[in-house]
């Protein structure tokens, strides 16, 4: 049992390791039980330091390293970007709000697309074209327009005021089967996509060789002016 | 779609053979000091953990990650302190996870906890005082913990040690008197109470 007004500087001695001086050293010498107090507090920090030192300075298990150089074989290469990750982010980002405002702007200002005026209620107007030959019919007769192929020409119903000032697009006739190529190509421009032009097959229109009619030169009825004037 | 990329193909190639260099460097550099500071983060790991495998696992995970970001540490010279706070971090973050998960067993296994199987290490761990060390020393805190940890690793220094965790000389030896005094008093009454007259 130390004297308590040792006590703390027991307690200190033993744990810095440093000797006893002055009075604390005087009283050692005159009292037994602080001398075997400050044996057992020695001894206690002795085997925490013991203790410590057992759990740290283990021997390093001879696989560390192996398995260390192992994982990092199968790193990829570490590499130093030119640009801050944080900093890519935030230009993805502002590219991607900067995209979305200028497609939603563009949404308010867009005119109305051709494939909607292509699909409004139409009133076809049958225009018979001029006959057009084939090859069998050529010779037989030059009066079969009923058997000839026919154009529809579609008229949009959307009344011709409302045309002229909402929509100043030119109009263009066009054939049935080509009027929904000429509306996507329309909305390509329409889009500022400048896509170029490309070629696509129909299966529905199948693709016929030219066929030209043989020309025909009617007889030259030559009359005299003279005939001509009695007549 | 075909990204198509403006390039000037003779800088680009100088480039790119300069950043395979750097690269190999890099390795090379890190390979040199993986020999070197491979044992401390060990070391620091074993202190925390007290267990052979758990350490391996931990000083294996903190190199891995220093290799991950060596890239990013602008002064190689602290290598030594920032791989010690990287595997002190990793190894106080598995105590508490496996803490955590002996207590769910527990909760779960009751009343038959039985205790894991044990091995040297665990035998000679099992005395009464070093349980009682292992509590203590968990108790304290982290910045008592780490710098103690150090001081009772062989051939580490008060000076080296304020250099390893950048502060001063001073700082670092109080913070180990406090950290042996508190550890005192909380396995004093374990070992032999002391009375005042």
């Amino acid at each position: 049992m130390p004297c308590e007004p040792y006590k703390n500087a027991l307690v200190e001695a033993a744990a810095t390791g440093a000797e006893p001086l002055g009075e604390l050293r005087a009283h050692l010498a005159a009292c037994p039980a602080c001398r075997a107090a400050l044996a057992q507090e020695q001894s206690l920090f002795s085997s925490i330091d013991t203790g410590l030192s057992a759990a740290v300075n283990a021997e390093i298990p001879a696989s560390l390293l192996p398995r260390v150089r192992a994982r990092i074989a199968e790193e990829p290469a570490v590499t130093r970007g030119w640009i801050p990750g944080w900093l890519a982010m935030a230009g993805a980002a502002a590219i991607i709000i900067a995209f979305l405002a200028a497609q939603a702007a563009w949404r308010n200002v867009a005119p109305r697309k051709p494939a909607e005026m292509a699909t409004q209620p139409a009133s076809p107007v049958q225009v018979p074209l001029p006959p057009v030959r084939s090859p069998e019919s050529a010779p037989t007769s030059r009066h079969d327009s009923a058997t000839q192929p026919q154009v529809s020409v579609v008229r949009n119903s959307v009344p011709r005021q409302t045309r002229t000032t909402r929509n100043p697009e030119p109009q263009v006739l066009v054939p049935r089967d080509q009027e929904v190529l000429l509306a996507r190509y329309a909305e390509q421009w329409r889009s500022r996509k400048r896509l170029p032009l490309m070629a696509e097959t129909s299966s529905d229109t199948p693709m016929a060789p030219l066929q030209i009619a043989p020309i025909q030169i009617a007889q030259l009825d030559v009359k005299l002016m003279t005939e001509e004037q009695g007549q | 779609m075909q990204e198509l990329v403006l390039i000037q193909p003779g800088s680009t190639i100088r480039s790119e053979s300069s950043r395979d260099t750097a690269q190999a460097d890099a390795r090379h550099d890190f390979e040199a000091r993986l020999v070197e500071c491979g044992p401390l983060a060990y070391r620091v790991a074993r202190g925390v953990l007290r267990n052979s495998a758990d350490a391996e696992d931990v000083a294996q995970e903190a190199l891995l990650r220093a290799y991950r970001s060596f890239h990013r540490l602008r002064d190689r010279n602290r290598f030594r302190g920032w791989l010690v706070r990287i595997s002190f971090r990793i190894a106080l973050d598995r105590l508490r996870s496996a803490k955590r998960r002996e207590l769910r067993d527990l909760e779960w296994s009751q009343p038959a906890h039985q205790p894991r199987p044990a091995n040297a290490e665990d035998i000679a761990a099992s005395n009464e005082f070093q349980a009682h060390l292992d509590r203590a020393l968990e108790e304290l805190p982290e910045k008592l913990r780490l710098v103690l940890l150090l001081a009772a690793m062989e051939g580490h220094t008060i000076d080296e040690i304020a250099a390893l965790l950048a502060i001063p000389v001073g700082t670092a030896k109080s913070r180990i008197f406090v950290a042996r005094k508190q550890l005192a008093e909380k396995l004093r009454c374990h070992v032999n109470p002391t009375k005042t007259r």
